[in-house]
């Protein structure tokens, strides 16, 4: 059974969504304050954090931050509010994914099995494959390793899914909507995913994310990954 | 009938005016030069009448004059004609006939008085001066004034056409003038339809044209108060959508957990707990659809899409076959839209054409349009106007108890369609069902 840790202030919906999750067969760590949820990971490591931004204290935001430092578990946002300014500032914090309120359980629930479809070594279409060479850049899928000029660089799950993707189709343009449903598995989803996660990435293996050499942007067709 | 604009009005006035002026002078200067002109001819012909008359007289001396050698001698012009009546007979340089004088001015030479008299002669005008001479003989010219009537009538054309030229003219001044009157009110019709449009910050410039002023700042004042109410009602709407959400949240899980024991609760407790599921996602599908309607005034953000590629995903999300899409050959690939909300347009469609129409049957992508055609009944005439209007549910909703749709698909695709600069329409299906179709004009 994979555990979940939720931060949401209001009590009901903590109660609730707490217990359907628990119907969905998660083990649920059900917390009121941000500081609370940071203390709750500490102790006992959830497998994903489904985070409010509105919260009183330190706000989702600042949460999603604190929680990256140390720990690559997948974040999920549930957030009320779903005006663009939130939703990529939750995304730039950290976050793998977005959804808003309300949301049908069963939506959160497929949301929380493709994250955890998107394993730490997740390579299941170039099997054998150990090492991907770009320059100074160096992906082990197997090993689930990022290393720039020989250093292991620290990547989320879902950063290191959609490093794979692009890695396993070096110097191929793959479309925001190919990314977003191969890395998120949607077939219609926000492409903003995609673009802020490109952004993270680019923060962790370019010398310079103004200037990327690794992946590069293809006007008006996507992103690739450059041999 | 349609009134005449009031360019044309004022056009036509102006023109009318300048007419009935130009006329005016025409007309008195005509007068004035004819009398004149004619008034002078008279009197030269008087002048040279006496002056031949003087020649004749003092060639009648005797019993018998030989009158035809008398009246060959005067030195007249072509265009005189030189007549003498003396006991009864007519004298002529040449033959012709008597009739030519009026009875009137005869008469009045037999008294033995000078006159003259306008007659026309073989259809040319002309005048005859009668000169009693003596042995009660009268002496007659006549003088044709075919010059002058000639270049009184090219006089007269003349006056004709700067008549008509002059009306001309006014006008065009008065097309002119009023262009020049109304530029302010065009500016005021320009902003207005700005602001029909979306465009709720358009406003005139309160100092452009002091006549207008009133016009202007109530114009202004109206725009500012429209666009306040416009935000207000849509932050209205926006806050309630959001207010709702929290106590949405608590439901859908809540009923969920609820949805998930109900095999073991007895029959009426899990007929009701399906009920609320069933309403609690309309509710939570109504919430979405009010957010998108309140905000549906924002512009598009364009990015070139596979529209193609796009429809069929959109059909795959439905759990529809793909290959329901046809691509119009011709139809370009790529087309800068704002994805997020065509996919919706489409998926609403297609939503609609599941709940209402049978299912679609094809989606067709064309060059700036995207069609779905379902196998439904078609909807009547009188559904057509209001069917893209808010919370309008088909009749077929009504005739299955409700429906589970929000009433708001098809304007948040109207609006979508709008944002684009395009409009929703909906036809016939060539062979029954409905034909919805999305236009989505390329900016150029």
């Amino acid at each position: 059974m994979s555990a979940v840790l939720l931060i949401e202030d209001d009590d009901r919906i903590r109660l609730s969504l707490a217990m359907a999750l628990e119907d969905e067969g998660y083990q649920t760590h059900a917390v009121a304050t941000a500081e609370e949820g940071l203390e709750m990971q500490r102790r006992q490591p959830a497998d994903a954090v489904l985070v409010d931004l509105m919260l009183p204290g330190m706000d989702g935001f600042e949460c999603i931050r604190q929680l990256r430092r140390t720990d690559d578990v997948p974040v999920i946002v549930v957030s009320a509010r779903d005006d663009t300014h939130d939703i990529v500032a939750g995304l730039e914090a950290g976050a793998d994914d977005y959804v808003v309120k309300p949301v049908a359980v069963k939506e959160l629930a497929a949301r929380l099995r493709a994250l955890r479809r998107r394993g730490r070594t997740a390579s299941a279409t170039a099997p054998g494959v150990t090492t991907m060479t770009f320059g100074d850049l160096e992906i082990r899928p197997e090993a689930g390793e990022v290393r720039l000029h020989g250093e292991p660089v620290a990547v989320t799950r879902t950063e290191f899914r959609l490093l794979c993707e692009l890695a396993e189709h070096a110097g191929q343009v793959l479309s925001r909507q190919q990314l977003l449903s191969r890395v998120w598995e949607y077939e219609i989803g926000d492409e903003r995913l995609v673009d802020v996660h490109v952004g993270r990435l680019r923060h962790k293996i370019e010398d310079s994310a103004g200037k990327p050499k690794h992946l590069v942007t293809v006007r008006g067709l996507g992103y690739k990954l450059q041999p | 009938m349609r009134r005449a604009g009031l360019r044309t009005r004022v056009s036509a006035a102006f023109a009318i005016g300048a007419l009935a002026l130009s006329a005016g002078v025409t007309f008195v200067s005509y007068e004035l030069i004819s009398n004149t002109l004619f008034r002078e001819r008279e009197r030269a012909a008087v002048r040279a009448t006496y002056f031949d008359a003087a020649v004749i007289n003092s060639g009648l001396i005797g019993d018998d004059p030989n009158v035809g050698d008398l009246l060959q001698s005067l030195d007249i012009g072509a265009d005189r004609y030189v007549l003498l009546s003396r006991q009864g007979r007519w004298y002529a340089r040449s033959a012709g006939p008597a009739a030519d004088v009026p009875t009137a001015l005869q008469e009045m030479a037999a008294r033995g008085e000078a006159g003259a008299q306008r007659i026309r002669r073989d259809g040319q005008p002309a005048l005859v001066v009668a000169v009693p001479v003596q042995n009660s003989a009268v002496f007659y010219e006549i003088v044709s004034l075919r010059e002058l009537e000639r270049t009184l009538q090219l006089l007269g054309l003349v006056l004709t056409a700067v008549a008509i030229m002059v009306s001309a003219g006014g006008a065009a001044v008065g097309w002119y003038v009023t262009r020049h009157a109304l530029r302010p009110l065009a500016a005021v019709a320009e902003a207005a339809s700005g602001i029909a449009g979306g465009d709720l910050d358009t406003r005139l410039d309160p100092d452009a044209e002091p006549e207008l002023a009133r016009l202007t700042s109530s114009f202004n004042h109206m725009a500012d108060e429209l666009s306040r109410r416009l935000k207000r009602d849509r932050r209205f709407a926006a806050d309630v959508s959001h207010e709702l959400r929290s106590p949405l949240q608590t439901l859908a899980a809540a009923v969920s957990v609820l949805n998930r024991r109900r095999d073991g609760l007895d029959e009426r407790s899990a007929a009701a707990i399906g009920l609320i599921a069933d309403e609690v996602a309309r509710f939570q599908a109504l919430v979405d659809d009010l957010l998108e309607l309140a905000r549906s005034d924002q512009p598009v953000q364009r990015e070139a899409a596979d529209m193609d590629l796009l429809a069929r995903r959109v059909l795959s999300s439905r759990g529809l076959p793909g290959d329901l899409v046809e691509f119009i050959p011709g139809t370009p690939v790529d087309w800068p839209v704002d994805r997020r909300r065509v996919e919706q347009a489409l998926g609403n469609l297609l939503d609609n054409a599941v709940r209402y129409g049978g299912g679609p049957v094809a989606v067709r992508v064309g060059p700036g349009y995207l069609e779905v055609d379902d196998a439904g009944p078609g909807v009547p005439s009188e559904s057509r106007a209001t069917i893209f209007d808010r919370f309008v549910r088909g009749p077929a909703a009504g005739a299955r108890g409700g429906g589970d749709g929000t009433g708001l698909g098809l304007a948040i695709v109207a609006e979508h369609a709008a944002a684009h600069g395009g409009r929703a329409t909906l036809a016939d299906r060539p062979g029954g069902g409905a034909r919805f179709r999305i236009e989505l004009p390329t900016p150029s």
